[in-house]
């Protein structure tokens, strides 16, 4: 190896911080919110980011070839959606014509193929399997040191990664065990700082800066979970105006790692690591198959979209401009479309809306006889309210809820401590028996959940910023005038036991929540006279006899909890009984529907059930499937089978004025839907590398994720039970497509203030589409802002330009 | 007369389902799945009625019933056979829901019924062929369920060590059934059991003691041949619960089957002593750093393993048969239910930090447990219980004082002491209440616990003083437990003092050849 090139240590920190923006945050399993996998490689489009993640982590991006051969055989994949999606492709790079690009199709590509490491070397080198090695060592001291709880004697963390790895390595005699000697001298060797000690292994390895971007996104890639975990760090800390070095600290660790092997096995693997530091020089253009790949599944997405249109275009029943007879507010959830669309059917003056589940309202909540703070708000914010549930009047209750609780938690460390743990078991292993039945007959109700007292903003905010706040909320749901009798907030939540991805089911954008305390909070400020007065003197009428009332869908069970008990209301009382009435009626159909999809649930009884059985690994399939996202008035869309595959947001662009509610939408609940979809995409297509795993090996690890099996690399992501049913997949993987139903100037105005929002479009993460006011697709987002209409039919012999330098 | 046959139709149904799972290709074998689950509870039942005819006495003395036909039922044999069928039935039905989609659930599920029946088999024998074929069966059965997913490296670690073990242990047993063949030339275990208790036998029955011992310790995972137990994770979750089924513990089962023998050999039970009561404190020392859910409970099943051998060496034959119904059942639960570990550890944090107990309140917690301890001991009747068994329950005072102590810290509302105290006097009555019941049910067929010697008496000395000593460090644990000098320490600790990396080293765990 020669001299490295000399890189300047501000020059290193910020190679390093980019391979650290390159890895997407995982978030901790009690409040889990979904993230794009894809979140580094967004500046980039599919092929590319094929490139990279095949190098750095031999991660596929799409689905595999034969996949979209059994589309285009069964004619689901038309030769139109492939010709207007080869269009699109590189000219240099993509198939010469539509027959040659067909006949790719019918080969596999070649799997993606990673850069070895180091370690990777060293193993096939030595016989020693180091990769698995460091992934065990590593896991074993990051559970450790990010452990929320589980272990009694927790390790020390009061300092930062990079130190407390080192005084946990110094000791550790494991790896000298397996045969790597001297390595507590290699580290406590190490430089005191992680930069040094990346600046030394930089010099040590012989890279160049050419080389480094991709090999230390690799390394971080190697530790799975863990350095999305420290990504999240990061992304906390920049959130409240910090910053962390956790991400980084793990890098230093990872190279002391591989400086160390190298060292051990340098004259066996110098010949090998030089190439693979050619490799890595070598700049990242996607490979012919990897564009062929790309091509396919925008094929496939098109294939989507006409669908989509097909549906949308359909007739619908007439919406009558009177007063409804209920109103009901949900959340934006996919899952929210399957019960809307039942609830409506039930009678034509019901109307359905659709909102993020927030509601709104951004609060930092604590919960009833708690001290824990949840950020019950989409992660991309911070929070701008407080609230708690049980003031001042519930002291007494709340102290006694608390003692309850520690002498809980005082039985439970009685059960687990060293000695104690023997005198519990001798003393009341047998009731188990009685636990076991109950568990394994699913004899538990689950219904005592929702039973805590209303929640409370805390500190109350001025009426001046009460007002402010409701008319925001109001404007931004469109819902600024025909008000019903009875309106009805619903959140949701999912009820499931047993289940460490239980927040995955709850409300994302309650970061990981369940929706009731957001919308509780809602409907009593919507209820408040005195905002009701000042909302009228800004536009919004709300009659004297409209009711705001708050509820809870539960997505596995389609129940609907509501919460009358915050602001009694007796004139109401009928509405509310009618109301229950439609929710329990939807909330069957909803079931019916549900069914079909659910393995093992042949009749809709069964689906209410299996979100108390301890063994189901599938409660319910979430938000799978989920491909579209329409905002427009609920009246284009009602009436139509959107299969729960569709975000619905109601947005009225004639009332939005300069179209701030438009820009809301587009760079929030957009973003984070896109998230979600991105999510299931990356678990679906790309199972080891972006999936959580297989459920029957999770082993909750620190309270905050799982390990599949034993232990080594913290798996973030969907499990594999959460896309796939056993027999084929839950979710297609198809990106996105946006349809707003708004002027497209007003649109592109807003994608050329917000460059972030406009790559996930231009770089075809997201496709986006505007309505007519029929609520027919009428034009396609080109990227670069152009449009074109969306029933041209494509022109292939146009080359379109390459649209990013790559 | 029927009852006689029970002990051996008790496996059968699950044998039946076993054909079933094993015919069924592909995922959801519902039809498989149904006659699995019908099986397991007919097994339970079978069980239940053995226990009846047990109950409704059918003349049937422990010494009577070991028929020609193999089947022995006594209250040792009910006992484990309504916990393995119980067990077996939650797991056969858990898994049942929980593998739903997996391509070779029906094969998952023959091998499960067929390690199932194998353990019943086991716990029902009345010969020493008969057990030595069902020791062998059940863990070549659960061998497969270990490598249910095959490729992965992991498993293939974990199972190749517990192969190893497993093979010595069968060794062992071997050997241990050919002495005792020697010492009293029959291969009935109940001829055996009434001629041991005459204290006949010689040299090769305490041969066959160590013997016993030595395979004992193989199966039930002591020092230092842990390892394999503290990875099954890569097994389904249902496997791990399946294990306390009458698999893990079948150690402990195989000393108490033998307790007439084991009391030939007092040297024999003074090494379990040692080694169980070190593995005990290990097990649970390691287990308070381990920060994944599974394997905590691995560790913990590690300990409590250590704690039953413990009892055995201690001649409480009875108390160990209590504790491994008692721990089998908690910890299968555990187990089954440690998906919602994410829910607890969020649950543990809400109600605020937890008070800890200074210097003062853990004396005094030590002395109000003690004040616990006496008067409900004394009610059933402390006076004429062996000193071992007093000795024991020291553990109790220890364990109760840790949970005073929380609620006597001095940050602690009076309503949480008071609360803690509850819970203490109701743990001490539990504990009584359930070793007298252990102790007269098993009455007539697991021999007394005799006086102890010098060695007995300094064994039980030296396991208060162990106990003690590390029950007072962990109620001052978080005083210390953060201290710089304690750093150190814990990372060793954590990997339990590195004797699985020894044992990968020496198997070739980490060989990157074999994983791929």
């Amino acid at each position: 190896m020669s001299v490295s090139q000399s890189v300047t240590s501000a020059n290193l920190a910020a190679i390093a911080d980019r391979a650290a923006r390159q890895v997407p945050p995982v978030w901790p399993l009690a409040s889990s919110v979904a993230v794009n996998p894809f979140l580094g490689q967004t500046g980039e489009d599919l092929a590319t980011a094929g490139a990279r993640l095949a190098r750095v982590a031999a991660s596929p991006v799409t689905m595999p070839r034969h996949w979209f051969q059994t589309k285009i055989a069964a004619g689901d994949i038309t030769d139109d959606d492939l010709a207007a999606a080869w269009a699109r492709a590189p000219l240099s790079l993509r198939p010469a014509n539509l027959a040659s690009l067909k006949a790719a199709a019918m080969m596999e590509s070649p799997a993606p193929d990673a850069v070895p490491t180091v370690a990777d070397l060293a193993s096939a080198a030595s016989g020693t399997d180091w990769v698995g090695l460091i992934a065990d060592r590593f896991g074993g001291w990051a559970a450790g040191y990010f452990d929320e709880g589980q272990a009694l004697w927790a390790a020390p963390r009061d300092r930062g990664a990079y130190a407390a790895w080192r005084a946990v390595a110094t000791h550790d005699l494991t790896p000298e065990i397996a045969g790597l000697s001297g390595f507590s001298r290699h580290v406590s060797d190490a430089p005191e700082t992680a930069l040094a000690a990346i600046d030394r292994a930089v010099a040590r390895l012989g890279l160049t800066e050419a080389m480094m971007d991709t090999y230390f996104h690799q390394l971080l890639m190697s530790l799975g979970g863990w350095s999305q975990y420290g990504r999240y760090k990061l992304w906390q800390a920049e959130l409240a105006g910090s910053t962390d070095a956790t991400i980084t600290d793990m890098l230093a660790i990872r190279l002391i790692w591989e400086e160390a092997l190298f060292d051990h096995h340098a004259p066996q693997i110098s010949d090998g690591w030089v190439k693979a530091c050619l490799r890595h020089a070598a700049p990242l253009v996607a490979t012919p198959d990897q564009v062929v790949n790309a091509i396919l599944q925008e094929a496939s997405e098109r294939a989507a979209q006409r669908g989509l249109a097909a549906t949308l275009i359909a007739a619908r029943p007439d919406i009558s401009q009177t007063r409804p007879a209920l109103q009901a507010v949900f959340c934006i959830d996919v899952r929210s479309e399957v019960f809307r669309r039942a609830l409506e059917s039930l009678h034509p003056q019901i109307q359905t809306l659709g909102f993020a589940g927030f509601f709104g309202l951004t609060t930092a909540h604590r919960r009833f006889a708690s001290d824990v703070t949840e950020l019950r708000l989409p992660v991309l914010l911070n929070p701008g309210l407080h609230s708690h549930t049980g003031g001042a009047d519930m002291a007494l209750s709340d102290q006694s809820a608390r003692v309850l609780a520690r002498a809980k938690r005082a039985w439970g460390r009685f059960k687990l401590a060293a000695v104690s743990s023997f005198a519990f078991v001798e003393a009341t292993g047998p009731v188990y028996v009685g636990k076991l039945f109950a568990d394994t007959l699913g004899l538990h109700g689950a219904a005592a959940r929702h039973d805590d007292p209303a929640p409370a903003l805390d500190p109350t905010p001025n009426l001046a910023t009460r007002t402010k706040v409701a008319e925001t909320v109001l404007r931004a749901m469109s819902l600024t005038r025909n008000f019903a009798r009875l309106v009805v907030i619903a959140g949701h939540g999912s009820t499931v036991v047993n289940n460490p991805h239980a927040s995955g089911l709850q409300c994302g954008a309650c970061g990981g929540y369940s929706g009731e305390v957001n919308a509780r909070l809602l409907a009593q400020l919507l209820n408040d006279r005195a905002v009701q007065d000042g909302l009228r003197s800004r536009g919004i009428e709300i009659p004297g006899d409209t009711h705001f009332l708050a509820g809870l869908h539960d997505t596995a069970t389609d129940g609907v909890t509501l919460f009358p008990q915050d602001d009694p209301a007796t004139s109401h009382a009928a509405d509310i009984e009618q109301a229950r009435q439609w929710f329990l009626t939807a909330g069957a159909l909803t079931r019916a529907e549900r069914a079909l999809r659910l393995p093992r649930a042949s009749h809709a009884a069964g689906v209410s059930r299996r979100g108390r059985d301890w063994a189901e690994t599938r409660p319910e399939w979430a938000l799978a499937g989920c491909s579209a996202f329409i905002a427009a008035p609920r009246a284009r869309t009602s009436g139509k089978d959107l299969a729960g595959r569709a975000f619905l947001h109601d947005y009225d662009w004639t009332q939005d004025a300069g179209f701030g509610v438009l820009e809301l939408i587009l760079t929030a609940p957009v973003v984070v839907a896109s998230w979600i979809n991105l999510q299931y995409y990356g678990s679906t297509v790309s199972p080891q590398v972006f999936g959580g795993g297989n459920k029957l090996l999770h082993n909750v690890v620190g309270g905050i994720g799982v390990f599949e099996g034993n232990g080594g690399l913290l798996r973030a992501g969907l499990p594999w039970q959460s896309v796939h049913d056993g027999e084929r997949l839950a979710h297609e993987p198809l990106r996105l497509s946006v349809c707003v139903e708004a002027p497209q100037q007003a649109i592109t105005d807003i994608l050329a203030r917000h460059p972030a929002v406009r790559a996930l479009f231009d770089n075809g993460w997201l496709y986006l589409f505007t309505l007519d006011g029929a609520g027919t697709m009428s034009a396609r987002y080109e990227g670069d802002l152009e449009w074109s209409d969306v029933r041209a039919a494509p022109d292939t012999q146009m080359d379109m330009p390459y649209r990013i330098a790559v | 007369m029927i009852f006689q046959f029970l002990p051996l139709l008790g496996p059968a149904p699950l044998l039946v389902a076993a054909v079933f799972g094993f015919a069924a290709a592909g995922p959801r074998p519902r039809f498989a799945l149904a006659v699995a689950e019908a099986s397991a509870v007919l097994s339970m039942l079978l069980a239940l009625a053995a226990a009846a005819g047990l109950i409704a006495g059918q003349g049937l003395t422990a010494a009577e019933i070991s028929s020609a036909l193999t089947g022995r039922l006594d209250s040792v044999s009910v006992v484990m056979m309504l916990l393995v069928t119980f067990i077996g039935w939650v797991v056969v039905r858990y898994s049942a829901t929980y593998l739903d989609g997996e391509a070779r659930q029906g094969p998952f599920t023959g091998w499960l019924c067929l390690t199932l029946a194998a353990v019943l088999f086991l716990v029902t024998a009345g010969n020493l062929v008969q057990l030595m074929l069902a020791w062998i069966a059940t863990s070549l059965f659960l061998h497969r369920l270990l490598l249910f997913y095959p490729e992965r490296v992991a498993a293939q670690r974990a199972a190749r060590k517990k192969f190893i073990t497993a093979r010595m242990g069968d060794i062992a047993l071997g050997v241990a059934a050919f002495l005792l063949i020697l010492a009293y030339g029959t291969v009935d275990i109940g001829a055996i059991l009434q001629d041991a208790r005459l204290g006949n036998g010689g040299w090769p029955a305490i041969a066959a003691a160590g013997c016993l011992a030595l395979a004992a310790i193989l199966k039930s995972a002591q020092f230092p041949t842990h390892g394999w137990l503290t990875e099954v994770m890569e097994a389904p979750t249902p496997v791990s619960a399946l294990l306390h089924a009458g698999v893990i513990n079948a150690g402990g089962f195989l000393l108490i089957r033998f307790a007439d023998v084991m009391l030939l050999a007092p040297g024999v039970l003074a090494v379990l002593v040692m080694l169980g009561g070190f593995t005990a404190l290990f097990g649970s020392l390691v287990m308070l750093t381990q920060p994944a859910v599974k394997t905590s409970l691995a560790w913990s099943t590690v300990a409590q393993m250590g704690f039953m051998t413990l009892q055995c060496g201690l001649a409480l034959f009875p108390l160990a048969l209590l504790h491994i119904v008692a721990h089998s059942l908690y910890k299968a639960h555990s187990f089954l239910a440690s998906g919602g570990a994410v829910d607890r550890v969020a649950a543990s944090q809400r109600p605020g930090p937890v008070a800890i107990p200074n210097a003062r309140a853990v004396g005094r917690a030590f002395v109000a447990a003690l004040v616990i301890y006496l008067p409900v001991g004394l009610l059933f009747g402390l006076m004429d219980k062996s000193p071992q068994a007093i000795a024991l329950g020291a553990m109790l005072i220890f364990g109760v004082a840790y949970m005073l102590a929380q609620g006597f810290a001095d940050a602690a509302p009076r309503a949480l002491t008071r609360r803690t105290a509850v819970y203490a006097l109701a743990t001490s009555i539990g504990y009584f209440a359930l070793q007298t019941a252990a102790t007269w049910l098993t009455r007539d067929v697991l021999p007394l616990t005799p006086a102890p010697g010098p060695l007995e008496w300094a064994l039980m000395v030296l396991a208060l003083l162990s106990f003690g000593l590390v029950a007072i460090v962990q109620a001052m644990f978080p005083l210390w437990a953060y201290h710089p000098a304690a750093a150190g320490f814990r990372v060793h600790l954590s990997n339990g003092f590195y004797a699985n990396a020894v044992f990968d080293r020496m198997v070739g765990g980490w060989s990157a050849r074999r994983a791929s």
